[in-house]
């Protein structure tokens, strides 16, 4: 959850003055996650789909506060990789992935997904499994979502409400020593503010299980 | 025979709306679109820059020095590589060295688990509506009362009932 980091280290970075830390990037930065936006996973979901039964949801959401006035005009970035990595067998390394990646840019993107299938390199190191996609869908660019279906995996995406829901601003102040305690009501920080979304829904099975670990991963290439 | 010329009328837009269906369907090919093959990511090596398992974990626990080689680490090597700072960090918010032991042991490896079996809330995967953050924060701080809920109980925008579920978007 790098938005919760990005509070707390905004907080350290403000005590002590400390910039460098901050990694160079060459996208869009905002105020409050001064890093790599692109790439910077905001949450990750996993359900049973509560239509489907032996469905499960896969839902990552990326690039956290994204203002009303920017909903339209911002967009994936077509260098980075996001990834669902699922072990099935319980020792904390992927079984099989699911990659999502667009081409495109602006309003015209298209999302394309590989996967569920074995990782063609397992670890910190990945690659784009090679081999037919999976499902391909257009980003949504509206309030009515795009969905596509191909053998009995539904995949959308497009930018979203952020479903997280958080006071996250005292949660500052109490790192900063500025509070003693939560406020009640709280004050949720991510209302009224967008994600860029990823959702996935398809059958359980094709993920091994019934016991699954899941985690999502943006990777990009390094030069 | 009127009800005939009106059907058969309807016909040329009934076979538009089942080609539309089908494209919306199925194998959706974006031939006159963009292609993957025209991915810059093909064939490259591409490097983790974010993870994410367990929601505000590697917040909370992580420290700054340590934080982008956290998020560049596998799962794999959680438990030998940081679960003694989450022990730390929990004994510091006042947890006896067992209990902490044992939470950071269910926080390590920072993988999201889910048995597809069972009904879901977290911890067993997480649901768009489970208010995490309360959850954690008992576990972190117990009956502390003051820091145990953020008192912020839901999403501001009702979930869809059916795929894609999530809220639509704020626009001004």
């Amino acid at each position: 959850m790098f938005r919760l980091c990005a509070a707390v280290l905004l907080v350290l970075v403000a005590a002590a003055g400390i910039t460098r830390w901050i990694k160079a990037s060459d996208h869009k930065d905002s105020a409050l996650l001064a890093a790599d936006h692109a790439a910077d996973i905001a949450d990750v979901y996993t359900f049973r789909s509560p239509v489907h039964p032996d469905n499960v949801v896969l839902v990552m959401t990326v690039s956290g506060f994204i203002p009303p006035s920017e909903a339209s005009t911002t967009f994936f970035d077509p260098t980075v990789l996001y990834q669902w990595k699922i072990d099935n067998n319980g020792d904390a390394v992927e079984d099989v992935v699911i990659q999502a990646f667009v081409t495109g840019t602006g309003g015209h993107q298209v999302m394309h997904f590989r996967g569920p299938a074995p990782a063609s390199q397992i670890g910190a190191t990945s690659r784009v499994i090679e081999g037919p996609e999976t499902a391909t869908v257009p980003v949504s660019n509206g309030a009515t979502p795009m969905i596509a279906s191909r053998s009995g995996m539904t995949v959308f995406t497009d930018v979203r409400d952020d479903p997280f829901f958080f006071d996250l601003v005292q949660f500052k102040k109490i790192i900063a020593g500025e509070a003693a305690a939560f406020r009640n009501p709280g004050i949720d920080s991510f209302a009224g503010t967008n994600v860029l979304a990823i959702a996935v829904e398809l059958p359980s099975a094709r993920l091994g299980g019934p016991r699954l670990g899941v985690w999502g991963t943006t990777s990009r290439q390094q030069f | 025979m009127e009800r005939t010329a009106y059907m058969l009328r309807l016909l040329p837009l009934l076979a538009l709306g089942a080609l539309a269906v089908a494209g919306c369907d199925d194998a959706y090919a974006p031939l006159s679109g963009p292609r993957a093959d025209a991915s810059v990511l093909m064939h490259q090596e591409l490097r983790q820059e974010d993870r994410f398992g367990l929601p505000a974990i590697a917040t909370v626990f992580i420290p700054t020095d340590l934080k982008d080689a956290y998020n560049e680490a596998v799962p794999a090597g959680d438990a030998a590589t940081f679960r003694s700072l989450v022990v730390a960090k929990l004994m510091a918010f006042g947890q006896d060295a067992a209990s902490a032991k044992a939470l950071a042991g269910a926080l390590t490896p920072d993988i999201q688990p889910i048995d597809v079996s069972q009904p879901t809330g977290f911890l067993n995967g997480r649901k768009l509506d489970d208010d995490v953050i309360t959850a954690e924060l008992h576990l972190i701080f117990g009956s502390n009362a003051a820091l145990n809920d953020d008192h912020v109980d839901a999403n501001d925008e009702p979930f869809l009932p059916t795929f894609p579920y999530l809220a639509g978007p704020h626009v001004q």
